[in-house]
């Protein structure tokens, strides 16, 4: 599901209506603008959508994080029986949302950056810093994010987001070649098997991971 | 403590691109960069940048954890 981050008065008024008193502390409490729409459409958003989903009233959904900061959603004080994820960009916002499992989304707008060598070192294995090294212009620009949006829905899907080096794995090869999807596991979550998928547009880079959930192991998979 | 405060809000002035925020403002010590809303590409550029400025080899995961600038302060102060 994407939501529109570009700045809108009345839609921000009536996202506002949606977040509970702690989230309107929170909302209130950022520092600069930008990041405080985001959050503020971002969780109104996930909120309208998890209580369709979840059939409950808004005042029912609450939030609590993980040991690593990952949110998941109670109902009436019972943790609620799916897994989402959330991720914001730019203009750009990203919900994610599934019966279970580990699950990451993430967007990045595709503008030029003046960092990208440092980014490209931060995140790439080797192979991938070689070949998106060697492309230039915009083509780069779109390659790295593609493979990043990638790396870090995976960190997310995994729980532990930027707290795991993006450079100890590398996306499959099939994949760095343009299939728009691929299976791995990260050495980080040895025997879970996550699907990583290109959901990407033309104005931003974006990628759904999710773990890959076999008949046999049909227990309900931790999702956090 | 005051030194390295300056040359990390300096850093964070050349590097780190958030919407709202004015160059030259002062650096609220005690709110994480993901608090603050700064993007996780631009964390992840702002470690390597640190580390080159300092000539400090923090891991991706040390800088993760250290949840505010004055943590980050504290860490170079001490390195």
């Amino acid at each position: 599901m994407h939501v529109d981050l570009a700045a809108d008065a009345d839609h921000e008024a009536e996202a506002v209506a949606w977040l509970n008193e702690a989230e309107r502390g929170r909302w209130e409490g950022y520092p600069y603008s930008g990041p405080q729409r985001q959050f503020l459409l971002c969780r109104a958003a996930l909120r309208a959508a998890l209580c369709e989903q979840l059939g409950c009233g808004n005042a029912e959904l609450a939030f609590e994080t993980s040991e690593h900061g990952k949110p998941w959603a109670r109902v009436g004080g019972v943790e609620a029986p799916i897994s989402f994820n959330v991720s914001h960009g730019g203009q750009h916002g990203l919900i994610a949302i599934a019966p279970g499992g580990r699950l990451g989304v993430d967007v990045e707008e595709l503008a030029d950056r003046r960092n990208l060598d440092l980014l490209m070192d931060g995140v790439l294995g080797e192979n991938e810093h070689r070949e998106i090294a060697s492309k230039g212009g915009d083509d780069q620009l779109r390659s790295f994010f593609r493979l990043w949006t990638m790396k870090e829905a995976l960190l997310k899907a995994h729980g532990k987001g930027l707290l795991v080096d993006a450079t100890t794995f590398e996306i499959p090869p099939t994949v760095r070649r343009g299939a728009p999807r691929g299976q791995l596991e990260l050495p980080q979550l040895p025997g879970v098997t996550l699907q990583v998928e290109d959901i990407g547009g033309e104005e931003f880079a974006a990628a759904l991971a999710r773990e890959v959930v076999s008949e046999a192991g049909s227990e309900r998979a931790k999702s956090r | 403590m005051a030194a390295t405060e300056e040359r990390l809000r300096k850093l964070v002035d050349d590097n780190l691109e958030i919407e709202g925020r004015t160059p030259g403002s002062p650096l609220d010590l005690d709110r994480s960069l993901s608090d603050a809303g700064v993007s996780s590409p631009d964390i992840v550029a702002f470690w390597k940048v640190v580390n080159e400025a300092f000539g400090v080899d923090i891991s991706a995961e040390q800088f993760a954890e250290m949840l505010t600038p004055r943590d980050l302060v504290a860490h170079l102060d001490a390195a």
